[in-house]
């Protein structure tokens, strides 16, 4: 499913970021390549998820530019770790939820429902449409969250670690969904898994240090999704040790 | 033996067939436990007066209390709407007063810190402290005892009214950020249902105490006012002596107490058991 406008390439500056008086991100600059998937690894409280609400404008002190020039408020599409569906509405309401938002009527409603539809059928909930999320699995749920993250076909798409609530199966089978899905989109998606990065991301990007700095772009063999052959598990183990404290000329080599 | 523990004798049930019967099981005792309760309290009572011969000025029996309930009805039944209704005006006057309050506070940071303060002073001073001074400075009987019963039924209200409002997950918060929700329609359509719960919770607490808080009242107000509520009844009867009729009217008020919290239980149920936790019924 590509997304109806050609998705831009992002650039996210960030001068200085103090939280209660702590640095967190000094002169950083994050380059999403367009129609791309960046995957963003670091330890945890590193600053990944801040600098994914940087990126979506949800936190000031960042500056963000699309190549297209445009701006982009409205064009930002969010997935999170959970899946953030309004226990009270249906699965179908909280696919549409976006257009009740900005008062969606007659016309542009029913296509919307129609999109709906079809992007449950697409992650296999359409006998679901109507069912509360109580009442799915939480691979369903997470599954629901993807569409209802696509629906409202946005080209840029941010996801702060979207499968980590899931167990390895349904994990894997997400990540393969998602990456078909999101095709032709830019989309950043934060991760604490190495394997995760390397099977979903056109580039991995590791933020690490204090304050946080980006490592240059890792760009592994193939495109995404990919398989875990042992030539990519090898990359993992790699990246693993890296995250965990080992020098860093390692990595660079292995890309 | 291996083989013999792999294989569940014929003899028992599959889970599922033994676990309905357990489940209507729990559902009679829940029903008939407290029966066997009331009836065990209720007969103790009546042989321990009728063996002792205790005067019914001092102990009356059970039999001879449901003979004043009857008897007494004429007079009891429009006390007891005149207390409901004090306390229905007065849990009507808290839902809008606690609930007004929490949205205000929820959209102000400022109207929180410069109020809430009075609400916790209103809460924890003993109505029955204040309630002498209500009836001296306001004429109108009806509206100084609503008034008393307000104060105690408000702030469970107000309190869980404005945690549920402060408890919007705040992921939900930047997702109705990022598809432009307005703050009314965050309100509308995210703050106010998450809130339903806690403010449904609070109504059990404040139906309960709005009855309460009528019956202190009346007390405080006594002979003073045009007093014709069950509470005044109560004390009315001990005036008199007549033992029998306050044990009557403390049975009504206990069993309004109940109706109060049965009804409000049921509401509460009826809103929030398709979606919400403590009201879904799990999928196995």
């Amino acid at each position: 499913m590509r997304p109806a406008e050609p998705a831009p390439a992002v650039r996210v500056e960030v001068e200085r970021l103090a939280l209660e008086g702590r640095t967190l991100m000094e002169g950083l600059v994050l380059d999403l390549p367009a129609g791309r998937t960046t995957c963003l690894l670091g330890p945890s409280g590193v600053g990944k998820s801040t600098l994914l609400r940087l990126t979506a404008g949800l936190l000031p002190g960042a500056v963000r530019s699309a190549s297209d020039g445009l701006p982009l408020d409205g064009r930002i599409a969010w997935m999170a770790q959970s899946d953030l569906l309004l226990p009270w509405l249906t699965v179908e309401d909280n696919l549409l939820l976006g257009f009740r938002l900005r008062g969606a009527r007659g016309g542009e409603f029913a296509r919307a429902r129609e999109r709906a539809g079809e992007l449950l059928a697409r992650v296999g909930l359409a006998e679901r449409a109507h069912a509360l999320p109580h009442q799915l699995s939480g691979g369903m749920r997470q599954r629901a969250a993807l569409a209802r993250t696509l629906v409202e076909d946005r080209p840029i798409v941010l996801m702060d670690e979207p499968f980590s609530a899931l167990d390895a199966i349904t994990r894997h089978r997400l990540q393969d969904l998602a990456a078909e899905l999101l095709g032709g989109r830019t989309v950043l998606l934060v991760t604490h898994s190495p394997l995760e990065a390397l099977r979903l991301g056109h580039e991995v990007r590791v933020l690490d240090g204090a304050p946080a700095r980006l490592g240059p772009p890792l760009r592994p063999p193939g495109s995404p999704p990919r398989t875990a052959d042992p030539a990519l598990l090898a990359l993992e183990a790699r990246l693993l040790e890296e995250l965990a404290g080992a020098p860093r000329p390692t990595l660079e080599a292995a890309a | 033996m291996a083989r013999a523990l792999e294989s569940p004798p014929a003899s028992l049930p599959a889970p599922a067939e033994r676990a309905e019967p357990a489940a209507r099981e729990d559902r009679l005792a829940r029903i008939l436990a407290p029966i066997v309760i009331a009836i065990l309290v209720v007969g103790g009572w009546e042989a321990i007066v009728r063996v002792h011969e205790i005067p019914h000025y001092i102990l009356p029996g059970p039999s001879l209390i449901a003979r004043e309930l009857v008897e007494s009805w004429p007079v009891l039944w429009p006390s007891l709407l005149i207390t409901v209704k004090i306390a229905a005006l007065a849990l009507a006057a808290a839902i809008v007063g606690g609930v007004g309050l929490a949205l205000l506070c929820s959209l102000s940071r400022w109207i929180e810190i410069a109020l809430f303060p009075y609400a916790v002073v209103l809460q924890v001073t003993p109505v029955v402290s204040i309630a002498p001074l209500i009836l001296i400075y306001v004429d109108h009987t009806l509206t100084a005892v609503v008034l008393c019963a307000w104060i105690v039924a408000f702030f469970p209200i107000l309190s869980n009214t404005m945690l549920g409002l402060a408890s919007a997950d705040h992921n939900l918060r930047d997702l109705f950020e990022l598809y432009g929700a307005s703050r009314w329609q965050q309100l509308r359509l995210l703050r106010l249902p998450t809130a339903l719960p806690y403010f449904l919770g609070g109504l059990r607490i404040a139906g309960g105490l709005s009855l309460i808080g009528a019956v202190v009242a009346e007390y405080v107000a006594g002979t003073a006012g045009t007093g014709t509520g069950l509470a005044f009844r109560v004390l009315e009867a001990q005036y008199r002596l007549n033992i029998p009729r306050m044990f009557a009217g403390l049975l009504l008020l206990a069993l309004t107490g109940v109706a109060i919290y049965l009804l409000f239980g049921a509401l509460s149920h009826l809103l929030l058991h398709r979606w919400h936790e403590s009201a879904v019924r799990r999928e196995r």
